[in-house]
């Protein structure tokens, strides 16, 4: 094997330049960690029925990775499918708390975005931005199972882009 | 070894079955005609009743009309519609209870984001959201022209 590069030809110079691809190591990292986005099962309505049959076979989240663990301590990204009473938000908190960093949010259907159908309820946090920073918005009510499937994917884009240019993705 | 070959069987059995998962992502899913995406809407046929905005049981909807430009003409035409689809609940009523059909159900549920307010779906956008609109929009069988 030659290491100089210099006297390497321009035949297998071509050949490195198609099979060995070049990154930063935050790039890796960002590669790594949105392909092993592990949730944390935190179902507390009827959003969690929609997780749950994206979890089931037709549409199957392990093909990306994503594998459900039932402990906060081994969780990366925290799905918040539901409405998230006064009473459940420093349930909530602690257990964002408790995840290891780094960690994603994914407010999963109008409850847990603003509200939704409890907008003007008494006893309803209007969405769960107000206590954990959340990263992607699912609307619905409930969102289907794909609509669940192209948030995820969007929040692998949103690691992958952070890593790659050290931007924040926020906006548009 | 009964119960093993039994066991087997229902192996062998599904191996050969067709595979039930979708290749969502790779291949987009047709949802059936009744599924509930987002509205699209078309301003020309909107004749500012407002029975939209006052069925909306989450009050997401907001609209406001102005006079007809053409003088000669009666009634109003739409100047702003905005729909916060943050806290939209999906529950159909706008497109059952619009006469005019200005305001349809679409299939598009690919509507995941990174900041709330791209939520807030204004006029524009939603006519631009013309896509895999709703074919059937009386599913219901309800009588042409409202009950007598």
């Amino acid at each position: 094997m030659e290491f100089d590069l210099a006297n390497v030809s321009p035949e297998d110079r071509k050949e490195m330049e198609r099979n060995v691809f070049f990154g930063t190591i935050d790039q890796l990292k960002g590669w790594a960690r949105s392909n092993s986005l592990w949730p944390l099962t935190f179902g507390l309505a009827c959003c969690a029925i929609e997780m749950m049959a994206a979890g089931g076979a037709h549409y199957d989240l392990d093909r990306f990775g994503v594998i459900f663990r039932t402990s906060p301590r081994q969780a990366d990204v925290m799905i918040v499918s539901g409405t998230v009473t006064k009473k459940m938000g420093p349930l909530l908190k602690r257990l964002y708390d408790q995840m290891p960093e780094p960690k994603w949010v994914i407010a999963m259907g109008s409850c847990a975005t603003a509200g939704g159908p409890y907008v003007k309820s008494y006893s309803v946090i209007k969405g769960v931005d107000q206590i954990v920073p959340v990263d992607v918005y699912i609307p619905g009510c409930p969102p289907n199972p794909a609509a669940l499937i192209y948030g995820i994917n969007k929040l692998q884009e949103k690691i992958r882009y952070e890593a790659k240019t050290g931007k924040q993705v926020t906006g548009r | 070894m009964k119960g093993m070959l039994k066991g087997l069987g229902v192996t062998l059995k599904t191996m050969g079955s067709k595979k039930v998962t979708m290749a969502y992502p790779d291949i987009p899913i047709e949802m059936p005609d009744r599924f509930r995406g987002i509205q699209y809407f078309e301003p020309d046929k909107c004749i500012v009743c407002n029975q939209c905005a006052r069925i909306c049981p989450t009050d997401c909807i907001t609209l406001t009309g102005k006079a007809n430009p053409d003088p000669e003409k009666k009634g109003k035409v739409i100047d702003t519609f905005d729909i916060n689809f943050e806290i939209c609940i999906l529950c159909d009523l706008c497109t059952e209870v619009c006469p005019t059909e200005a305001i349809v159900m679409t299939n598009n549920f690919e509507l995941a984001a990174y900041s709330r307010d791209d939520l807030y779906k204004d006029k524009e956008w939603l006519y631009e959201n013309n896509s895999n609109i709703r074919e059937d929009n009386n599913n219901i069988g309800s009588p042409k022209g409202g009950a007598k």
